[in-house]
């Protein structure tokens, strides 16, 4: 797979990192820094799917939306227990990464692209229209049962989550299923040229980034303990996810989650100055200029920084 | 003993323009057999068509004693059959031995995961069509035309046929690239591989088939050897200005 011992030392340092944290920080940037533990997860689920295989999905609050609503309405509604909602919701989303996948193997592009934004517009109708009294219609949901109590709880358990996704994808993106995910973006035909089923590997990538939002989805209404339609249905929040791993540097895992750390302290500093939507114009402009500035993104502003110090230090 | 490939009355139409006018021929095990025609005769169209990449109007393509007109290219090529294209088609991004690597993947999903790759096999491949461990690592970006197209063929190899599809693999290529192809395509006929080959430079590709078709309008207009089809008066008034 390509694993070097300082991939691991990289991981150690990282994970010792995120488990001290709270000794240095203070409670009001914890509940920042879980937002962006939860952003990263949406964000790797958006890498797995559109980073790889070139097919940009617009519809990521579609699969959250599942995943969070599923688990939300189980429990609240049914009295099922956290534990055995949250696989029922991942096993839910997987369904609605099925739906995405049907125009995936017809459309490319911007055409699918579109029709994945349809399916979250029409989730933010269905949610309104069918069966209110379960789905809380436009006001959504409040007093869902939660996982933990409190900031440093809520911390732990979202970086928790957070750190298995990034490995757990990480790994498996090296494997040589990465590879074939990244040459459908590349070049679908050759793809299938060297004998390989593009639809298989298509059906592989849509249900593994839908089980990740499903699984982030649900985790985050149980932190929350509550849903707003129209927080979640969101142009903003979609558009977050997809800067996040943009300017992160798509197709890497890690990239996405750094560009969702990035982007949550980006929003929190501007909230002083620009406690409005205005915010959202100033991040896009930030983020447009990294983008044209180092397309691959921040990963990769970080490992030429590094190669060029080692090589300084080396000569 | 069952051919490799039969092809029997094979028609494509691309709205009002036939490509393939009720073509047949067969292809043994261990041929080499040399398809020419002029631009727009109808080669290419072939490939696509045995490749499962159009599909045809009518008409039927055996492969190893299997009508294969229902399989999709992926199980066609599982079933030992594999091109390379004319205008070559690389992954952008990634590194020879990277391309080779997606060639060699077993269609699987657990496989894949579960075994790493072949890196003896992938460097094998490489530098079997005339890669140097120098170019190992290089994307395309950094090849030549002829790089390129041996990694075409590398790419092709990777996927294990029987019989090899090979499209103007002399195109673009220097003469000492063109013999070092020319070798590679000598000794995996001596080793048994079948193989179906479209090229314009008839002198290169003279030495390397045992049979040559000629093709025109999408009809056959000649089917033997190398010296009858080319001294045959259809095939050198279709050539005419050409050759
Ligand atoms: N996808 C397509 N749609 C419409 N017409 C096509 C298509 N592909 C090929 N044709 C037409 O079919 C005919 C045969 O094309 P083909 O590419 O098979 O020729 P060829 O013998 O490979 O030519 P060349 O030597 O130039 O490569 C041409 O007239 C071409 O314009
Ligand atoms: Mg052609």
């Amino acid at each position: 797979m390509g694993l070097r011992w300082y991939h691991f030392a990289l991981w150690a340092a990282f994970i010792a990192f995120m488990a001290l944290l709270p000794e240095l920080v203070s409670k009001g940037t914890l509940r920042t820094i879980i937002f962006a533990n939860f952003l990263a997860v949406f964000a790797i689920s958006w890498d797995v799917l559109s980073g790889r295989t070139g097919y940009i999905s617009f519809g990521h609050p579609f699969l959250i939306g599942i995943g969070a609503y599923t688990s939300a309405i189980l429990t609240k509604r049914y009295g099922f227990e956290i534990e055995v909602a949250i696989p029922i919701a991942v096993l839910m989303t997987m369904l609605g990464g099925l739906i995405v996948l049907l125009p995936a193997l017809r459309i490319k592009g911007s055409y699918f692209a579109l029709v994945t934004l349809a399916f979250m517009e029409l989730m933010y109708q269905l949610v309104q229209v069918i069966r209110p009294d379960l789905t809380g219609g436009t006001r959504g949901m409040s007093g869902i049962p939660t996982l933990t109590r409190g900031a440093l709880n809520g911390y732990y358990l979202s970086v928790t989550l957070m750190l298995c996704v990034a490995i757990s994808m990480w790994l498996l993106m090296k494997t040589r299923v990465g590879t074939a995910l990244s040459a459908i973006g590349m070049n679908e035909e050759s793809v299938r040229g060297s004998g390989l089923s593009v639809t298989k590997l298509k059906m592989f990538a849509f249900l593994t980034a839908a089980a990740v939002a499903g699984l982030g989805g649900a985790f985050y209404v149980h932190y929350l303990g509550s849903v707003a339609p129209r927080a979640l249905f969101d142009i903003n929040f979609l558009f977050t996810i997809i800067v996040a791993a943009l300017i992160g540097g798509s197709s890497t895992i890690i990239g996405p989650v750094i560009g969702a750390f990035f982007l949550t302290f980006l929003l929190e500093g501007l909230r002083p100055y620009l406690p409005g939507a205005e915010r959202y114009f100033i991040y896009g402009g930030i983020a447009l200029l990294l983008y044209m500035y180092q397309p691959k993104g921040l990963i990769e502003i970080f490992t030429q920084g590094w190669t060029r110090l080692r090589s300084r230090w080396t000569t | 003993m069952t051919n490799a490939l039969e092809i029997k009355n094979l028609v494509k139409r691309f709205g009002g323009l036939t490509a393939t006018d009720d073509l047949s021929f067969d292809i043994e095990q261990g041929e080499s057999i040399g398809l020419i025609g002029p631009n727009g005769a109808g080669k290419t169209t072939v490939f696509s068509l045995v490749m499962g990449e159009h599909r045809q109007t009518s008409g039927t393509i055996t492969l190893y004693g299997e009508e294969i007109s229902k399989l999709g290219t992926s199980s066609r090529i599982r079933h030992g059959v594999s091109r390379t294209y004319q205008v070559p088609r690389p992954f952008a991004e990634m590194s020879v031995v990277e391309n080779i690597r997606v060639g060699l993947m077993p269609d699987s999903i657990w496989q894949m995961i579960a075994q790493g790759p072949n890196r003896e096999r992938e460097i094998e491949l490489a530098l079997s069509v005339g890669f140097d461990e120098a170019d190992l690592q290089r994307t395309p970006a950094e090849l030549s035309m002829g790089d390129l197209r041996k990694l075409e063929m590398a790419r092709t190899m990777a996927t294990g046929p029987k019989l090899m599809l090979l499209d103007e693999v002399f195109a673009g290529l220097t003469v000492a690239e063109i013999a070092q192809i020319a070798e590679l395509i000598q000794q995996m006929r001596k080793d048994g591989m079948t193989f179906l080959i479209v090229s314009h430079d008839l002198k290169a590709l003279e030495p390397l088939i045992d049979r040559t078709i000629a093709i025109n309008y999408g009809r056959m207009i000649a089917d033997g050897s190398f010296e009858d089809v080319i001294a045959n008066e259809a095939v050198r008034s279709s050539y005419l200005g050409t050759a």
